[in-house]
């Protein structure tokens, strides 16, 4: 059997979305920007018009010239971080994010900071969460921008972004979210929550790869972070990845809150299996604010990299927040930043489902799982001392 | 990624476990919690018998079992001269896994030494 649970880093496109997307290869292959100069032109920017309204309509926006196409998620977080920052700096250079925050958030304000922006990384509670006190005592008169990230793509953990927006507007501070991974698993509403900008993905709902979107509520001040043309309302230029374009808007349309649902109940049937089979396991993050489709769990006296390879050989794929399997040789930042230890982290596994699973799956990795970290723990020197 | 000798070591590591009376021991440990302990049985300098306990990634297990079956039979004295650059003989050692391989091996030498 062949089971995917690396639902998180990426998606199995649906059907229906590959099928949206042919004709933007084959007969409407325009640029929508050639609107002016062409009838083929025109097809194009007409559905590609419709696809920002449905998205505008799908978070909470108002106007369709909020959406604006990037290449993806990573594209979205620079050129909110970075656009807001530079065109705000009359306000102050301060700038607040969390330790917990995508590479392409945090390497965003890390970069900042080498040109001499200030930045405030909060910390976070041992189940990944902002303290709101500590958020609250960290803004100064000078901060621009805060960005919290709505869902956690290691942990699952969910940010309460509601409140956060709420504070960011007493204050007068734009907010800033990363939903990659969250949304459209959980709803969002701009407006009427109070969020500046928001970023999403959506290879991580069954839509393509190579098309990200960042939502700039009008009137924001941002300043467009590639040269190029004047795309995307002047914020992003290079060529329209229409077919994609099209394909997330699909994706968006198509995505069901009875999968969600089905997800959900996938979750808890593989941690509630895991937890009553194998001994010694310990879940990383929030069970209460938690994504529907993300479980990240420790097995202890064991490394991850050799859990997740062993899974691999039945067909099980996962990943692990060790040291070893990281290309930096760090354990995983998240889980440190939660307070555990290095020993945790080395044993950890993400287990990110989607609409795709079955509970025969989830059944047989709960099985193999046990096999694997039975093996291993055979090998392991450490935590014996119960068993012998 | 991971060679087929690694691959097949790992997945049916060799001589697996303790030795009740060792003549040497050697371990090491890593901050993260990986570990290895090597049990020797040693007679007239030769090592008669060896086996080991592993807390560690893919590489980490694979190294102590290839260990494990070259050490058998060998003269100790043999064994102080092993170095990372021997186990080249078995597999190409990517530079990323060195310092997961070196656990095994520090574990694997901190016996020796003592024999």
């Amino acid at each position: 059997m062949r089971v995917y649970l690396d639902n998180a880093a990426s998606t199995k496109m649906d059907k229906r979305v590959i099928d949206a997307m042919i004709p933007f290869f084959l007969e409407k292959y325009a640029v929508p920007s050639s609107q002016f100069t062409h009838t083929y032109g025109l097809e194009v920017k007409d559905a590609v018009d419709e696809a920002r309204a449905s998205f505008v309509e799908r978070i909470g926006g108002k106007h369709p010239e909020e959406i604006i196409f990037t290449s993806g998620g990573t594209e979205a977080n620079n050129l909110a971080v970075k656009g807001v920052a530079y065109a705000n700096m009359d306000k102050g250079k301060h700038l607040i994010t969390t330790q917990v925050e995508h590479n392409s958030v945090l390497n965003s304000f890390r970069r900042l900071e080498e040109e001499g922006f200030e930045v405030s990384y909060l910390p976070v509670n041992e189940n990944g969460i902002v303290d709101m006190d500590v958020l609250t005592r960290c803004i100064k008169k000078e901060t621009a921008l805060i960005s919290v990230q709505y869902g956690n793509h290691e942990t699952g953990t969910v940010q309460d972004i509601r409140e956060i927006a709420k504070l960011s507007k007493e204050k007068g501070i734009l907010f800033h979210t990363d939903a990659a991974i969250a949304w459209p698993y959980l709803p969002i509403d701009a407006y009427n929550w109070g969020i500046d900008l928001i970023t999403l993905s959506p290879h991580k709902f069954y839509g393509p790869k190579g098309i990200g979107i960042l939502f700039v509520k009008k009137g924001t001040k941002i300043k467009k972070v590639l040269d190029g043309g004047f795309n995307e309302f002047n914020l992003r230029p290079g060529t329209e990845n229409t077919p994609a374009i099209i394909g997330a808007k699909k994706a968006a349309e198509i995505f069901s809150k009875e999968d969600v649902d089905r997800i959900l109940l996938l979750k808890k049937r593989l941690i509630r299996g895991i937890e009553t089979t194998i001994k010694h396991v310990e879940y990383n993050g929030s069970k209460e604010h938690s994504l529907p489709h993300i479980a990240n769990l420790t097995f202890k006296y064991i490394e991850g990299e050799a859990i997740s390879l062993r899974l691999d050989f039945e067909g099980i794929a996962v990943i692990t927040g060790s040291a070893c399997y990281s290309k930096n040789l760090q354990a995983s930042y998240i889980l440190l930043a939660m307070g555990k230890n290095h020993e945790q982290a080395h044993g950890s596994i993400r287990f990110s489902l989607s609409k795709y699973n079955t509970e025969e799956e989830i059944d047989y990795t709960i099985q193999k799982t046990g096999e694997v970290v039975s093996d291993l723990r055979k090998l392991s020197p450490l935590g014996r001392e119960d068993e012998e | 990624m991971y060679p087929e000798i690694v691959r097949e070591h790992f997945t049916h590591p060799k001589n697996v476990g303790k030795i009740k009376n060792p003549t040497v021991t050697g371990s090491y440990s890593m901050p993260n919690l990986a570990k290895a302990i090597f049990y020797f049985l040693i007679e007239g300098g030769v090592v008669k018998d060896i086996k080991y306990q592993i807390a560690g990634c893919p590489f980490a297990i694979a190294v102590c079992s290839i260990l494990s079956e070259y050490a058998k039979g060998k003269n100790v004295k043999e064994l102080k001269n092993i170095k990372l650059e021997t186990l080249e003989q078995f597999f190409e050692i990517p530079e990323e896994k060195e310092e997961c391989i070196n656990l095994s091996l520090k574990a694997f030498l901190d016996g020796v030494k003592n024999a």
